[in-house]
């Protein structure tokens, strides 16, 4: 089954690995916005299978962003994973309490990122790449 | 789960993404650098701390992800150097020097 994921990040270099990782690996559909404002926007018009929402950006930051996507009725439903670069245990925890479906931690491995997102949403296996699949 | 025979070309493809974004990559070192240099003769502006701050979030995110697991780790002691504040004392500026230096060069010798 093909997936539509919705990164929200303000660095262009990790929208770019991000996205090159889950077309090339899991062949999943990728959007892009380069902030929180865009990133709503964008959830509501593509309504991705998952979001994935980077913690420290200029102006909306991830968190402010996440309680927006809640709030939106066009949005509550779609799980969001933070992207995160902090990797201190009291970050951890605060970003745990925010209620997002899970956390992972910058830097990835563009090889294993679809296996990560597919295993904390329980999407199981991630299909093989499949050119009849619309 | 993952494609194995999709790894070439994420490799492949990776690589231009480096060479895309590998002036983002020096700046961002440049930027720890002039921090440092600044720290040294005791003249760090709250900007230039903030911008350094900054970079080595942005470094320490990044590198790994490129394969430059080295870089990460230089970078989040970076970021962690220039967490305190009001700011880096200047007891810490050698060692800011020294991980700016390698990772100018850890980011110019990735092939």
């Amino acid at each position: 089954m093909s997936r539509r994921i919705l990164i929200i990040d303000d660095e262009a270099d990790i929208r770019e690995v991000v996205a090159l990782s889950l077309e090339t690996v899991a062949d999943w559909e990728v959007v892009t916005a380069s902030s929180g404002a865009q990133g709503l926007a964008s959830a509501i018009e593509h309504q991705p299978d998952a979001i994935l929402l980077d913690v420290m950006m200029p102006g909306m930051d991830g968190p402010t962003t996440f309680r927006e996507l809640r709030n939106n009725p066009a949005t509550a439903r779609i799980p969001v994973l933070l992207l995160t670069a902090k990797v201190q245990s009291t970050d951890q925890k605060r970003f745990a309490d925010l209620g997002v479906e899970a956390v992972l931690f910058k830097p990835f491995d563009p090889l294993t990122l679809s296996e990560q997102i597919a295993a904390a949403l329980g999407w199981g296996e991630c299909p093989e790449p499949n050119p009849g699949n619309p | 789960m993952t494609d194995p025979a999709g790894q070439p070309a994420l490799t492949e493809a990776l690589g231009r993404l480096w060479v895309q974004f590998l002036p983002q990559m020096e700046e961002r070192v440049a930027i720890l650098e002039s921090a440092a240099a600044a720290l040294a003769a005791n003249q760090l502006s709250i900007e230039q701390h903030q911008a350094a701050h900054a970079a080595a979030h942005k470094l320490a995110g990044v590198l790994g992800t490129f394969g430059l697991t080295k870089g990460t780790i230089l970078a989040r002691e970076a970021e962690t150097l220039c967490s305190a504040e009001p700011g880096p004392g200047s007891a810490v500026a050698a060692r800011l020097a020294q991980i700016a230096a390698q990772l100018h060069a850890i980011v110019q010798n990735r092939k």
